[in-house]
């Protein structure tokens, strides 16, 4: 049983912070950003190219892949969804936008590097062994970057300037711009951040479960699933809704497998039971 | 321009487009030898019928991203019906639309009482519900193995005269299967428009726009919701029974999440203001990717692109360039 | 106005489509044609973009090898005339209702041999076209009721699972000792049902099955919560059923990182490069059934095709070991009776006699196999290679047969 909840607790670190990129995004833009997952597949392909292929440092590599998402995000913000929000007549447009995006994301990774599986060196090999749990070096490593990851993301809004502003924008976006907040940087911004948070999630993880040009899409609903549980644009809630998720999945795949292929079924049942309960997650704004 | 001259003018239009589909689209396909249009267009007849669902669910102000669920649904109450109790093919149509709107009254009950993205993300989760679901009863749907070799559509006679054919004795079934998808097209996006100006449809819009304000002057939303969540996966039964006797087969995988969101995104993109746009959006999308069919492992990135400067300079969907305001529903 | 509200919509839309389609003649201008020579056109439909992407594109990358190597060489001589085979390609993006409107693409293009599709409800779907349209089809796809009469104009590209795995599942009973097995699928139709013809297969050597029931999403990245109640149970083999190539590494680690130190297997071709990528050493030992080709077994011909398929995709996919042979199928039959080439009837007649020397492995012969599993010869004969994998590169265990 501790062995379960040690993966629960690995798995539900590298969710949350799969997740909190998403919920940034859409805290801040009122946007579904369909391409989450597209974005981390790509970042992941920069740290294989830069760590795997060059052989540079993996620090190195995770910092390439942030930046390049954080530029990827910006442009997109830039010139992608400010446009259509402005014009468009409803705001679900960003929906479609956003998935066509996602379309393209997976058209670009695809041609670029290819449709096969790719995988890099362990960062660091050997696993630790006791009577209960066993765990790879690796994985407490990532586990603990995760952790570190999310902690200094959660100080980041809570302290510094940009932070603040972004959560002033998050919490009512006319009474930002009023005070004095620059609506339109801290956007591109707040877009930036929550692309990088997905392009270094999705570097990092190559190191464990390496990345192919097809995971996008699935990533992204996953990472929906959590943000559901634990309440749309509220960081909390993502990193809540991560390592719920993650404990369900390690927990019920031990628990339900004498009953075969229902795993997943009672998680999604629940979820929407979960839900037609509490409308908007465990601590979503109530006009989510 | 008199009200009764405006809708003789829309009675005409939509008399010469049905013309247009049932006598000049096969001719011209005849003269071309192109036959493989016949199965394409099926297609589109039949997904834009299953995203018009979708459009009624966006009408009560609601993003619904799991109608996959509802095709797939449809698809095995036929294909049981038809391979296990030797139901005619022709009454399981509608049975797969009604078992699927009693299935959604069931689901929607809770569901609808959430909004936004909470509606739309519990949605995209059902049809990997209904997938899984599938999958964990083979003994009803023959799980991973789906049901294969349903026989095509038997015919019907009335009192010795044929008014349907049995398809199995049809040169080109295909043409038949065509025939009656724009036939079912025809009579939903009818009924679409009759419920668009119907009281109803009416105070639907209220609903998109403020529920509070709309149940404070006495309209019974939850009843509301109930219906048009009910008619748009009748719409999605109805659509996914037509294709599992095209396939002739069925699979858990038959609809999947990809096909939800496709059928949202023919909505948004025909525009959700007009009652033609998931028929324009169904049409644009699925022959634009045949299309560009020939430039190869190009195709979804030109796709991609074009989707993306669509939505940049007709955020509003492509019926919003041509529709002046009398034409929104 | 209202009349003319309607011709704008329907100019709007022909600009629309008019545009896309200048797009797609733009793109198609490319192609040319040599003048000499008659055309040849194949098809293919299948997946090739998406999670399961890699399963088609090696098809189409085998068959555009191939073909290029045809055409640079002259052309394939057939009866009288010579052809330059051409690859028409569509990708179905793994969609059964898009599969179909594939097949009818290929029948109007006048194509009476179809590569695909990759999985088993496209394969189902397109059935009733193929059928009607006269056009034989080679899909990776193992469901009997494809092969068996009625079913007449689908040929299995590869070998099944259920011919693999016994083959498999003896040798290691009687070679490695194993007695426990454990079976883990994804909750895919294609896999589940390998799997349990797998676990069927399993029981009828009186192996003891000890986990039949466990199953992952296609999307999962981490293998360890599923892996871990069945490396409780300690079994002698680990069956990984109808693994994507993408997950066989990721499984293969999460399983050796939980201390696991049985054996693992699958049966279905996956990749070197990928697995070496993936799993590195952890990979060492396991055995799958290889793409069809190793380097003992290998021609001088086959050595060409993987320098041309690298020289033109920079990358090899051994899985290309097996899905180069469907192409060749389809030119030597049509070779050994001509009148096939638009009439499919005569080739069903020609491959019950069909047999030709297999240019790509030693001492092996092209024919069509199938009888005991579907009672007709409709599968293609591919040496059944069972390899184990090691430091980068698979190792022939045995090589076996289909009959």
């Amino acid at each position: 049983m501790e062995q379960v909840i040690a993966n629960g607790l690995y798995l539900g670190a590298q969710y949350a912070l799969i997740a909190l990129g998403l919920t940034l995004i859409f805290a801040l833009m009122n946007v579904l950003n369909f391409a989450h997952g597209q974005m981390y597949v790509l970042g992941g392909f920069v740290t294989y190219s830069i760590y795997g292929q060059l052989k540079l440092p993996f620090v190195i590599a995770l910092i390439c892949s942030g930046v390049t998402l954080a530029i990827v995000g910006a442009l997109m913000e830039k010139f992608l969804f400010r446009t259509v929000i402005r014009r468009s007549k409803r705001e679900e447009s960003t929906m479609l936008l956003a998935a066509a995006t996602a379309f393209f994301l997976d058209a670009v990774v695809l041609l670029l590097f290819g449709e096969k599986q790719r995988g890099v060196p362990k960062i660091i090999s050997g696993v630790f062994v006791s009577d209960r749990v066993i765990l790879p070096y690796d994985r407490i490593l990532v586990g603990v970057v995760a952790i570190v990851m999310i902690a200094t993301f959660m100080l980041f809004m809570q302290y510094s300037k940009p932070g603040r502003a972004m959560r002033a924008l998050a919490q009512d976006r006319i009474a930002a711009q009023l005070m004095g907040v620059k609506v339109e940087r801290y956007s591109m911004i707040g877009f930036a951040l929550g692309a990088m948070l997905a392009g270094i999630v999705g570097g990092l993880l190559v190191s464990i479960t390496g990345v192919n040009s097809g995971i996008g899409g699935p990533i992204s609903i996953k990472a929906f699933l959590m943000v559901m549980i634990g309440g749309a644009g509220v960081v909390g809630g993502a990193i809540a809704g991560g390592f719920i998720l993650g404990m369900m999945e390690s927990v019920g795949l031990t628990v339900l497998r004498a009953y075969g292929d229902i795993t997943y079924l009672v998680i999604f049942a629940l979820l929407m039971i979960f839900l037609s309960i509490r409308p908007h997650g465990l601590m979503g704004k109530p006009w989510g | 321009m008199s009200r009764s001259r405006a809708n003789t003018v829309k009675i005409v239009s939509a008399a010469l487009f049905l013309l247009v589909l049932l006598v000049v689209v096969p001719l011209l396909i005849a003269a071309t030898g192109r036959s493989d249009l016949y199965y394409t267009l099926t297609s589109v007849a039949l997904l834009s019928i299953i995203s018009a669902g979708v459009w009624i669910t966006f009408y009560i102000g609601r993003i619904n991203i799991g109608q996959g669920a509802y095709a797939l649904m449809g698809g095995y109450v036929s294909a049981i019906l038809v391979m296990n109790y030797g139901v005619s093919f022709w009454l399981t149509l509608p049975l797969a639309g009604l078992f699927c709107a009693a299935a959604s009254v069931l689901i929607g009950l809770p569901i609808l009482r959430l909004r936004g993205v909470y509606f739309a993300m519990v949605t995209l989760v059902l049809t990997e519900v209904t997938r899984l679901l599938a999958l964990a009863v083979p003994t009803i749907t023959n799980g991973a193995s789906g049901i294969v070799s349903i026989p095509l559509p038997a015919g019907i006679s009335f009192f010795g005269v044929t008014l349907v054919p049995d398809f199995a004795t049809l040169a080109n079934p295909r043409l038949a299967f065509y025939i009656v998808s724009v036939l079912l097209m025809a009579l939903c996006f009818l009924g679409l428009y009759r419920l668009a100006h119907s009281r109803i449809g009416q105070l639907c819009q209220s609903l998109q726009q403020n529920e509070e304000l709309a149940s404070s002057i006495g309209v019974n939303i939850a009843y509301l919701r109930i219906i048009a969540y009910a008619l748009s996966s009748f719409l999605g039964g109805v659509g996914g029974a037509m294709f599992a006797s095209i396939s002739q087969s069925i699979y858990p995988s038959s609809f999947t999440v990809a096909d939800s969101v496709n059928f949202m995104l023919n909505c948004f993109l025909g525009g959700l203001g007009y009652v033609l746009g998931p028929m324009l959006g169904t049409f644009v999308l699925y022959f634009g990717w045949d299309l560009l069919f020939e430039t190869e492992e190009f195709q979804l990135l030109i796709f991609s692109t074009v989707l993306i400067a669509l939505m940049l300079v007709l955020p509003n969907g492509l019926l919003s360039l041509t529709l002046p305001h009398k034409w929104r529903a | 106005m209202g009349s003319e509200m309607i011709n704008r919509r329907s100019t709007l839309k022909s600009l629309a489509l008019g545009a896309v389609s200048l797009l797609a003649i733009a793109a198609g201008g490319t192609f040319s044609a040599q003048a000499e020579n008659k055309m040849l056109k194949i098809g293919f439909v299948g997946v090739t973009s998406g999670p399961a992407a890699a399963w088609g594109t090696s098809n189409v990358r085998s068959m555009q090898t191939r073909a290029d190597w045809i055409n640079e060489t002259g052309g394939v001589k057939i009866g009288d005339d010579t052809y330059n085979i051409t690859i028409v390609t569509f990708d179905d993006q793994k969609d059964p209702k898009r599969a179909i409107a594939g097949m009818e693409k290929m029948a109007q293009e006048g194509i009476r041999y179809v590569v695909g599709p990759n999985v088993d409800d496209g394969a189902a779907a397109v059935r009733p076209v193929a059928e009607s349209k006269g056009i034989i089809y080679f899909p990776y796809a193992f469901p009997k009721s494809l092969y068996v009469a009625p079913a007449s104009n689908a040929v299995l590209g590869m070998v099944a699972n259920y011919q693999s795995g016994p083959a498999i599942y003896k040798y290691l009973k009687e070679n490695k000792g194993v007695k426990r097995v454990a079976f883990i699928a994804a909750n895919e139709s294609d896999p589940l049902s390998q799997r349990d013809s797998g676990v069927a297969a399993a029981k009828e050597l009186g192996l003891e099955v000890v986990a039949e029931t466990d199953t992952y999403q296609t999307d999962t990245r981490d293998f360890t919560p599923v892996l871990t109640p069945i490396m409780q149970l300690k079994p002698d083999l680990l069956v990984l059923s109808g693994v994507a190539p993408a997950n066989a590494p990721l499984l293969i680690r999460a399983a050796r990182e939980l201390g696991y130190e049985g054996l693992i297997s699958a049966e279905t071709a996956q990749d070197a490069t990928v697995l070496q990528e993936g799993a590195g050493e952890l990979a060492n030992g396991f055995i799958s059934v290889g793409g069809a080709s190793t380097p003992e077994i290998r021609t001088p011909m086959m050595e060409e095709f993987i320098d041309r398929y690298i020289k033109k995709f920079g990358e090899y996919n051994d899985e290309s070991n097996t899905k180069v042979y469907a192409l060749e199928y389809i030119i030597e039959t049509l070779k050994a009776n001509p009148k096939a080439i638009d009439d499919v009837e005569e080739f069903k007649k020609t491959m019950d006699t069909f047999s030709a020397p297999n240019p790509y492995a030693k001492n092996g012969t092209l024919k069509y196999v199938g009888m005991t599993s579907f009672g007709q010869k409709r599968q293609v004969s591919v040496p059944m290679v069972v390899t184990e994998f090691k430091d980068g590169a698979f190792q022939t265990l045995f090589v076996g047969e289909v009959d």
